[in-house]
């Protein structure tokens, strides 16, 4: 059975497995719970005490809290990676076994906060080395110890970016003659006309 | 099978019997946040001070506990082997009991610990990508490229779960359907009839 929220795959087995489980909470606690899930997704954070005591009441051990947890983060970032509307969720929801009221409540939370979703996996998604920072200086050369009379501007370009492990900056330090900085601006604009037209 | 406690751990371990069955709770408490945290001497300053005994008798005891029920978690045994090798001790009926329950309430987690431990091999952890097309480049313009970014995530190489790295590569459509194929083909390889007999006779 092909799930549009799954990527048009099959769904995977331990989802079906915990779908199970979610039907023994009440929808309201349901609907609770998707909220907390929802902050943790958007990078909030997650308050376990809640969530524990959210699942009290149906006397869920710390493995199923866990899997409880985990299937509903699948549930909303998948739909949301594959951009799929809340009716379509609903019915293949409820053709995995989810009742009504549950499907109801968590397709409710899933449409308030898609765009949200949608926008923090953007941020998320991988990119290598972003450019943080840049800072100019322009000097100009009076001599040096190879010629008397010099004479000549200088750019030095101090470039700050991430580096290719997640939370180190790199620091590129360059000094760029006058001629060379024209041609290197020329073909920087010349790029940004062609990113402009695809906007 | 019984397990044979060397005489220094039968010695540290007999400091148990002289202090009441709570305290010998306590003490299962703290060796398990030994295996799980590692310890403090102040733990074990503060014990010695409320039972009037030094130090070292404590500390003995705690690892002593702690070495009893991680070799009974390693070897897996059961609960009469338990209670056999533990008579061994001399300790009285009620103390033999408490080990056992111990024992019966967290081997399986000590056994999830242990199997934690050997992590020398950087593993899988996550694969993330991006598709892009390049348009142009400085030297030529009207291009349509297609090309795959990933960074694979191994995890482990000594630190344990920590130390993530990242490996960057990149692959254009052709080589990564070869990718694909190569990786099912090895995923079909584990069921082939000669890999199915193996896992039978491992079961």
């Amino acid at each position: 059975m092909r799930f549009r929220f799954c990527g048009d795959l099959d769904c995977p087995d331990w989802v079906l497995a915990e779908i199970s489980t979610l039907a023994k909470l009440s929808s309201v606690k349901m609907k609770l719970l998707c909220a907390q899930v929802l902050k943790d997704l958007l990078g909030e954070g997650i308050d376990y005490d809640k969530v524990t005591k959210l699942t009290a009441d149906a006397k869920f051990e710390s493995g199923d809290v866990k899997a409880t947890v985990a299937v509903l983060s699948f549930i909303f970032s998948s739909a949301a990676k594959h951009d799929v509307d809340s009716e379509s969720l609903s019915s293949e929801l409820q053709q995995l076994g989810l009742p009504k009221e549950h499907t109801t409540g968590l397709c409710k939370s899933y449409e308030d906060k898609h765009s949200a979703l949608q926008g923090k996996l953007r941020e998320t998604s991988l990119r290598l080395g972003r450019l943080e920072s840049v800072s100019w200086r322009i000097d100009y050369t009076l001599s040096s110890s190879e010629l008397r009379e010099v004479n000549e501007p200088l750019i030095q370009l101090k470039l700050q970016s991430q580096g290719a492990e997640s939370g180190s900056t790199e620091t590129t330090v360059v000094s760029v003659s006058a001629d060379k900085f024209r041609v290197l601006l020329a073909e920087l604009k010349q790029a940004q006309v062609r990113m402009n037209a695809l906007q | 099978m019984l397990l044979v406690l060397s005489e220094e751990h039968k010695e540290h371990l007999s400091f148990l019997p002289q202090v009441d069955a709570a305290v010998v709770g306590e003490f299962g408490r703290i060796a398990l946040e030994f295996l799980r945290r590692g310890t403090s001497p102040k733990i074990y300053e503060g014990a010695a001070r409320k039972l009037g005994v030094s130090v070292e008798m404590v500390q003995h005891g705690v690892e002593g506990l702690m070495f009893l029920m991680t070799e009974s978690s390693k070897h897996m045994i059961s609960e009469v082997d338990f209670l056999d090798s533990v008579l061994v001790l001399g300790f009285s009926e009620e103390l033999n009991q408490i080990l056992l329950q111990l024992y019966l309430q967290h081997h399986a987690h000590i056994r999830s610990i242990l199997s934690q431990l050997p992590s020398n091999q950087p593993a899988y952890h996550n694969l993330e990508w991006r598709l892009d097309v390049q348009l142009a480049s400085r030297a030529v313009r009207q291009q349509v490229v297609p090309i795959l970014t990933l960074r694979l995530l191994l995890s482990g190489v000594g630190d344990g779960v920590c130390a993530r790295r990242g490996k960057v590569l990149q692959t254009d459509p052709s080589t990564l359907l070869h990718l694909i194929s190569t990786l099912e083909g090895a995923l079909a390889a584990m069921k082939s009839s000669h890999a199915r007999r193996i896992f039978r006779n491992i079961k």
